[in-house]
């Protein structure tokens, strides 16, 4: 609970409009997407609900917060920030936990059209920012939730895989200048931001070692270390001409697909030859997306009904291990050279070209530009959350996906988990194939217990798996718990780990939950 | 002999410890001159590593008796002086002979390398295999490869550079504290040879989950970590190559055709230099370099295409074909050659390393100024060091400069030389009066000097937000509590021991 | 969603469902064009709180319902400062199948039946409109008030011209324009007058279900014996209570048409010329009510299979509505047929158009956030570069002209019928 003059001493702040300490507030922060998975893992009832932060606050500057977490500091509160919001790790984990809801702070502060960047607030969405820079030719990486989220913290706090990280990265590298307030209520600004002279945002490292290196690793901080208020993120090529036009009505849109866009859905026969096809199709360094979905996933991705869904059965049963592929060019010379390699490719690593059978509709076109293809998983199956995670190399993901499938399969035995036959993956390429990620969407019933406890238990499994099999530390290792599991297997990095929250946030007033907790509290 | 002497022979061995005041006056000599260092020290001993082990008991022993330790990799001198004491009580860490190409992997385009292979040996073993590296401009033979990757030293392919810390992946490195850990994937679950097993090639450099370590360690001239091997980013080789050039009166004339390239990730080495420095690429004496410079134009950009069998002749058509046209809409005079420079000539600076430095070919000696900015900012810098050249009555005829691209073309590295004949005590005055009054005054003028060595160091971190130091020493008191690693560098001062 | 008519409880299962994703604060994604003009929700646009949000309101019902939470004044004001646009359920449902708009519409029939709601200003209008059949307190003997003398009514046709409250009311000038319009174009039409009662739309909005039954049974029971076989509305409160709503509770077969629907047609039969030079760059906005909220209800008998474990599939498919079917073509094909007017659009159009900010009972108990909802459209509107925005409904009219007048906008307002009529007279 927050005391009335805790309460008085933030309102102050932000005005009484604001702030809010009801109940009926409240709930809306502590349902989540996924909460009751995060309850059944904390040994609790599997509801939708987690724990109520003691008050939401909506700040509209970095000064407000910086007065924000002083005043925290002062009380003894907690707080835990968020951007768009979407995801259990935005639940706060204790009581006295103030949540920062920063929907105030929309702004787009600048667009750098030459030097590719742009320097976005916690609330700017990734369609907002694409659409601003799609108009100079320009776009940017978004992470698989969507384009709802939000890009700062993608890039600052959380993740970063992306349908289009073969061109566009993961978002943790795509990170220039940061504007990060510390758990001290301090301003640290990185890179040539923090420069006093003709401060910019081309860089985020140095002078000396990179302050980015505590920022966020491979999954994001989760506010543990702060809140980022602004951030430059690299921006990239638009992949063919920027243009969006897109009539009808929801949900038959039509997009005219633009110049010169096409996508390739390739089949091959196994695991192998999809390993050599990722590789191959990377190296000639084409593609504008380039990932592995499992058969049933591109149904899905590509129908906007169950019913439309459910008509791709025949396409699906066909289907082995398909590559989706899209390729972009700005002009007709490069357009045509693109396809003459993709001819070449599928010639080469001996895929069939499966494109015109699964009739992709223009519209797919615009979505898979607006990073929505993942979205169509809740379209289907109402829910579910990924296991695994783990990037290294495409070989590696391959082998992540083949040995998961048995365990899968061995849950939805047991019932808790939706039949997938064990082949639900997503696999994507990064940098033009250096770097592949592998993850399970794994289709559940929030609102059935057995069901959540099924995927707890499905996912404690892969865990386990990751472990044995040396397939990279997965997503969701956070949090004390799971770090001292997985620490001791990792070159115990959790001591250091904690050693930067106990240098930074001594008293844990940025919620530890999703983080490491400083054990230096008095 | 000295207790410490003794404590390290009982760790390396007897002859892996120099005492000898003509081996420490050799690393004296690597950076007494150069004008970042202030007040040049010597070094009390020079160990010799091989083992990484040896190195986590020298670390122990210095936390314990308090000394500094400042390790080097490279036989090359280093133009940056990184392996200068800032501290009197300080051994080299020779880790020269730490030398192993562990693994070279064409399927997962990396390599794993130990801190004292050099360039001249690394470029043959990746280039059978079909790999390049993404390197330097030219970089000296002997100088160590893991060294320029922990430097953030510009690279010459900037579509290839993905995020600032590009080419360097994983490390395996002993804190300060002599605790022995591996960052990015490379942190497990699973040793090296069983995540090998399991498909993996220590390509993530990110985490372990949520810190990045490698980032802390790179760029830190030593003061964090004593990296003992890298995994570093490599490119396959091309098989076809082709060089464009475009040729400029004044800077800005290049700035736009760059940009587009830039953004539509066309070129592979990109990069604009004076024609001075282009002189000094490619020839190799003094007199062959005054008399290219005359010919040349004042600005040259270099834009190298490379494909690769069976696409390459394809790839190259359709970029040239592509450059021409946009060449054309901008006005702009591509050429597939330059009068008096060959193709070979160029092709030979890149995937390849040099015995005879170039910055070293014209005078003998230089000293280099460099920063972050972006491309748009180069001109008025140029302008600002110009006008100080004039100031100082320097020969504005010996300056080199070079301009780099990098992270796709997010920022630039952008470097100034000044040329001068080491011998020649007056003109070296007026180099180090240059370099020291133009260093400040490119600093004031938000020239972001990210790599701050010697005495850029205290003004760097003058000019920066106290938070951002405040930062650094939190960090640095985490992974070297002791200060023991280069005592004294950056803004880990002597009292913060 | 279906016919059936529903209490909250019968929709925990859709709110436990909702994966606060907050697609339902944006228009669709694929439809986002710029930064300014991305968002779709006026409530949380004003007040800020995830609670604001479609998917919020979802999360509060689920609380209330399962005892999480109790009534507040608080709650109250959540529930009630939204304008039930329902283009937080068009977005929801172009890649979900969640309905918040009709989530937040069982809220508030529970609220009134629970006897915590709704809010004063509410209370005061649906007790005037029992009292006097329009929500606006005045005479039922004035409803014709409006009508100019010149103007033939044909008491015996089967079509009826419904005006509304706030038309006959408080925007006499629509009712005069569509009048002369159906005279000149020789449609002949019959008014109810005094027997014209409030279509129920206020009441509904608000949450008051009980007493909208007893309205809606008492309108069809007038519309019968009148002889009325199709009702033409230029209001777009009545016109989707009429066509969509009605059914829910007592399905009808009258023809419900808005004027611009009619005026369309009769352009295509030629009965309605369109001559004289309107010279205006106009920009038409697209009221929720005519637009998204209008799509009927279908019928749905089937069941929620599960082919594969744990994954729900409804058989036969559940009809969505998902402002698919909207009326929005037939104001623009109307307004096209002006000579000399040119129309641009807004960003946020047809079924993703932005509320006036008026709709949902806000304007009587949050004047102050309707307007400057209102402000918002505005601010689009004149971003288009138009002189004069169009709409098609007496309440957005109200609303958008007092904010014109407020801010001193550059822009000025017409009913479609009033552009209608300018190129229509000689
Ligand atoms: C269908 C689906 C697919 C997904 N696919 C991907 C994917 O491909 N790649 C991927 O990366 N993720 C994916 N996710 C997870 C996704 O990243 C998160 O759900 C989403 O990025 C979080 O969204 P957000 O941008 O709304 O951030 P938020 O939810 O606002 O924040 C994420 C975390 O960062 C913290 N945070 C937010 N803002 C700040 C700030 N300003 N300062 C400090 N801390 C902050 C929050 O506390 C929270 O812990 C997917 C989710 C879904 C539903
Ligand atoms: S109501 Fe729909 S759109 Fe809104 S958060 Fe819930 S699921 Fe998402
Ligand atoms: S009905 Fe309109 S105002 Fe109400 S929540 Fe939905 S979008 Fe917002």
């Amino acid at each position: 609970m927050i005391k009335d003059n805790e309460y008085e001493a933030l309102e102050k702040i932000v005005g009484s409009q604001n702030i809010s300490r009801e109940p009926v507030i409240l709930d809306t922060y502590a349902f989540q997407w996924c909460a009751e998975l995060l309850n059944v893992i904390n040994d609790k009832p599997p509801a939708r609900y987690y724990l109520r932060p003691a008050a939401v606050i909506l700040p509209s500057s970095t000064e407000e917060i910086q007065q924000i977490v002083r005043v925290c500091n002062k009380y003894g509160l907690k707080f835990k920030a968020f951007s768009t919001g979407l995801g259990p790790w935005n639940c706060v984990s204790t009581p006295r936990t103030i949540q920062i809801d920063l929907r105030r702070m929309n702004k787009i502060v600048k667009i750098d059209t030459k030097n590719q960047y742009a320097v976005v607030e916690p609330y700017v969405s990734g369609a907002q920012l694409q659409a601003e820079v799609m108009k100079f030719g320009l776009n940017c990486h978004m992470p698989g939730a969507g384009p709802q989220v939000s890009p700062l913290a993608s890039a600052t706090s959380m993740a970063g895989p992306g349908f289009t990280s073969a061109s566009t990265g993961f978002a943790g590298r795509n990170v220039l200048g940061v504007e990060w307030v510390l758990p001290s209520g301090d301003l640290l600004q990185l890179g040539a931001l923090g420069q006093k002279n003709d401060p910019d945002w081309f860089t985020g490292d140095g002078p000396g070692p990179s302050l980015r290196g505590i920022m966020r690793g491979f999954v994001g901080a989760k506010s543990g270390l702060g809140i980022f208020t602004k951030v430059a993120v690299k921006l990239y090529p638009f992949p063919s001409k920027p243009e969006w036009k897109i009539s009808g009505e929801s949900p038959n849109y039509k997009f005219e697909i633009p110049n010169y866009l096409k996508f390739y859905i390739i089949n091959y026969k196994d695991w192998d030859a999809l390993t050599n096809a990722l590789r191959r199709f990377e190296e000639e360094e084409i593609s504008f997306m380039c990932y592995y979905a499992s058969r049933g996933a591109i149904c899905a991705s590509f129908a906007n009904s169950r019913e439309e869904m459910f008509s791709y059965y025949s396409i699906h049963t066909r289907l082995k291990r398909p590559l989706t592929l899209m390729i972009g060019a700005q002009t007709e010379r490069e357009f045509e050279y693109k396809k003459k390699i993709v001819e070449g490719l599928i010639q080469e690593t001996g895929g069939k070209d499966y494109t015109k059978k699964i009739k992709i509709r223009d519209v797919s076109y615009a979505e898979a530009l607006r990073c929505l293809l993942g979205f169509h998983g809740f379209l289907i199956t109402g829910c579910f959350q990924s296991t695994h995670g783990g990037m290294d190399t495409i070989e590696m993901a391959i082998r992540m996906a083949k040995l998961n499938a048995p365990i899968k399969r061995k849950f939805i035995e047991k019932g808790g988990i939706a039949d997938d036959q064990g082949e639900g993956v997503w696999l994507a390429t990064y940098e033009r194939g250096h770097m592949a990620h592998c993850e399970m969407p794994t289709m559940y019933d929030a609102t059935k217990p057995e069901s959540v406890v099924g995927w707890v238990e499905y996912a404690h499994a892969c865990d386990e798996l990751d472990l044995k099999e040396h397939l990279g530390i997965p997503f969701f290792i956070e949090g004390d718990k799971q770090h001292e599991w997985y620490g001791p297997h990792c070159m115990n990095y959790h001591i250091w780990l904690r050693k930067i929250k106990e240098a930074f946030d001594p008293q844990n007033i940025a919620d530890p939950g999703f983080y490491i907790t400083s054990k230096k509290t008095s | 002999m000295t207790d410490l002497q003794a404590k390290l022979i009982e760790i390396v061995g007897e002859q892996n410890v120099f005492k000898d005041e003509d081996v420490l006056e050799t690393y004296y000599k690597r950076y007494a001159d150069n004008f970042l260092v202030k007040s040049p020290i010597k070094p009390k001993l020079v160990v010799k590593v091989k083992k990484k082990e040896d190195i986590q008991e020298i670390l122990k022993l210095a936390n314990a008796q308090n000394f500094s330790v400042v390790p080097v990799s490279s036989k090359a001198v280093d133009p940056n002086a990184s392996d200068a004491p800032h501290s009197e009580n300080t051994i080299i860490l020779d880790l020269t002979e730490m030398n192993q190409v562990l693994i070279v992997d064409r399927k997962n385009r990396m390599c794993m390398i130990e801190p004292g292979v050099s360039f001249g040996q690394l470029f043959p073993i990746v280039k059978k295999e079909g790999l390049r590296l993404l390197t330097p401009l030219l970089p000296a033979c002997n100088k160590s490869v893991v060294t320029t990757a922990l430097e953030r030293e510009p690279i010459t392919i900037p579509r290839y550079q993905w995020d600032s810390s590009d080419p360097l992946l994983c490390t395996e490195v002993v804190f300060g504290t002599g605790d022995l850990f591996r960052t990015g994937s490379a942190a497990g679950p699973g040793t090296i040879e069983e995540q090998r097993a399991s498909g993996q090639a220590q390509k993530n450099p990110l985490g372990p989950t949520q810190f990045d370590p490698f980032r802390i360690i790179q760029g830190a001239q030593g003061t964090i970590g004593i990296v003992t091997w890298i995994s570093l980013k490599c490119e396959l080789l091309p098989d076809t190559r082709k060089i464009l050039y475009v040729q400029a009166e004044k800077l800005e004339n290049l700035l736009d055709f760059l940009y587009t390239l830039l953004k539509r990730r066309f070129g592979d080495e990109l990069f604009i230099v004076n024609n001075l420095n282009l002189a000094s690429l490619i020839r190799e004496t003094s007199a062959e370099i005054t008399k290219l410079k005359g010919k040349l134009s004042p600005w040259t950009l270099i834009i190298g295409l490379g494909g690769r069998q069976p696409y390459g002749q394809a790839k190259l058509e359709f970029l040239e074909a592509e450059l021409n046209d946009i060449a054309k809409e901008q006005g702009i005079q591509l050429l597939n050659e330059i009068e008096n420079i060959s193709n070979e000539d160029v092709i030979k600076i890149f995937d390849n390393c040099t015995k005879n430095p170039w910055k070293l070919r014209y005078l003998g000696g230089s000293q280099d100024i460099f920063f972050l900015t972006t491309l748009d900012k180069t001109p008025r810098f140029i302008d600002t060091f110009n006008k100080i050249v004039e100031s100082t009555q320097f020969s504005k005829d010996d300056i080199g400069v070079y301009i780099q691209p990098l992270v796709q073309g997010c920022n630039c590295h952008c470097e100034f030389n000044i040329y001068y004949n080491p011998s020649d005590t007056n003109i070296k005055q007026k180099a180090r009066e240059l370099f020291e009054k133009a260093s400040i005054q490119l600093m004031d003028q938000g020239a972001f000097f990210s790599r701050p060595y010697g005495i850029w160091a205290e003004e760097m971190y003058k000019r920066v937000s106290p938070v951002v130091v405040d930062s650094l020493q939190k960090v640095k008191a985490i992974f070297d509590p002791k200060n023991v690693l280069n005592r004294g560098a950056l803004c880990f001062k002597e009292e913060s021991a | 969603m279906t016919l059936e008519l529903k209490k909250l409880a019968d929709y925990k299962d859709i709110m436990e469902r909702c994966i606060r994703c907050s697609m339902c604060k944006w228009i669709p994604q694929v439809q986002i064009k710029s930064w300014k003009y991305a968002q779709v929700c006026p409530s949380i646009d004003e007040y800020n709180f995830h609670a604001y949000s479609g998917g919020g309101r979802m999360i509060i019902a689920l609380s209330l319902l399962t005892e999480r939470i109790g009534y507040s004044e608080e709650l109250l004001n959540i529930v009630y400062r939204c304008t039930a646009c329902g283009a937080c359920a068009v977005s929801c449902k172009y890649l979900n199948d969640l309905e918040p708009l009709e989530v937040i519409e069982a809220l508030r029939k529970k609220i009134v039946e629970d006897g915590e709601g709704p809010l004063p200003a509410h209370k005061k209008y649906m007790k005037l409109t029992e009292e006097v059949h329009n929500p606006y307190g005045e005479e039922p003997s004035k409803r014709l008030d409006w009508l100019p003398s010149d103007i033939k009514v044909s008491k015996n046709s089967k079509l009826a011209y419904f005006v509304g409250c706030t038309t006959s009311y408080r925007r006499k000038e629509i009712a005069i324009a569509t009048a002369r319009i159906f005279n000149k174009a020789g449609v002949e039409f019959q008014l109810l007058g005094e027997d014209e009662f409030c279509c129920g739309s206020p009441i509904l909005r608000a949450g008051g279900e009980a007493q909208v039954l007893d309205l809606i049974k008492r309108n069809i029971k007038a519309f019968k014996e009148r002889g009325i076989e199709t009702i033409v509305t230029s209001c777009a409160g009545c016109y989707s209570t009429l066509k969509a709503d009605y059914p829910r509770y007592v399905k009808h077969d009258f023809k419900i048409l808005h004027t611009s629907e009619l005026l369309e047609q009769l352009l295509k039969e030629g009965k309605l010329k369109l001559k004289k030079e309107v010279p205006l760059t106009v920009t038409y906005h697209d009221p929720c009510h005519l637009g998204r909220c209008s799509e009927p209800y279908k019928e749905w008998h089937g069941e929620i299979m599960e082919p594969i474990p744990l994954v729900r599939f409804p058989v036969p498919p559940l009809p969505l509505r998902q402002g698919t079917y909207g009326c929005y073509y037939p104001p623009r094909n109307v307004l096209k047929a002006i000579p000399g007017l040119k129309l641009v659009e807004m960003e946020r159009i047809k079924e993703y158009a932005y509320c006036c900010g008026a709709g949902g009972g806000v304007k009587a108990a949050f004047p102050d956030f309707a307007l400057k909802t209102a402000g918002r459209r505005l601010e689009e509107a004149i971003d288009t570069g138009a002189d004069t925005l169009v709409s098609c409904c007496p309440f957005c009219a109200t609303n958008l002209q007092d904010a014109i007048k407020a801010n001193n906008a550059p822009i000025k307002f017409y009913d479609l019928t009033e552009l209608v009529l300018k190129a229509m007279e000689d």
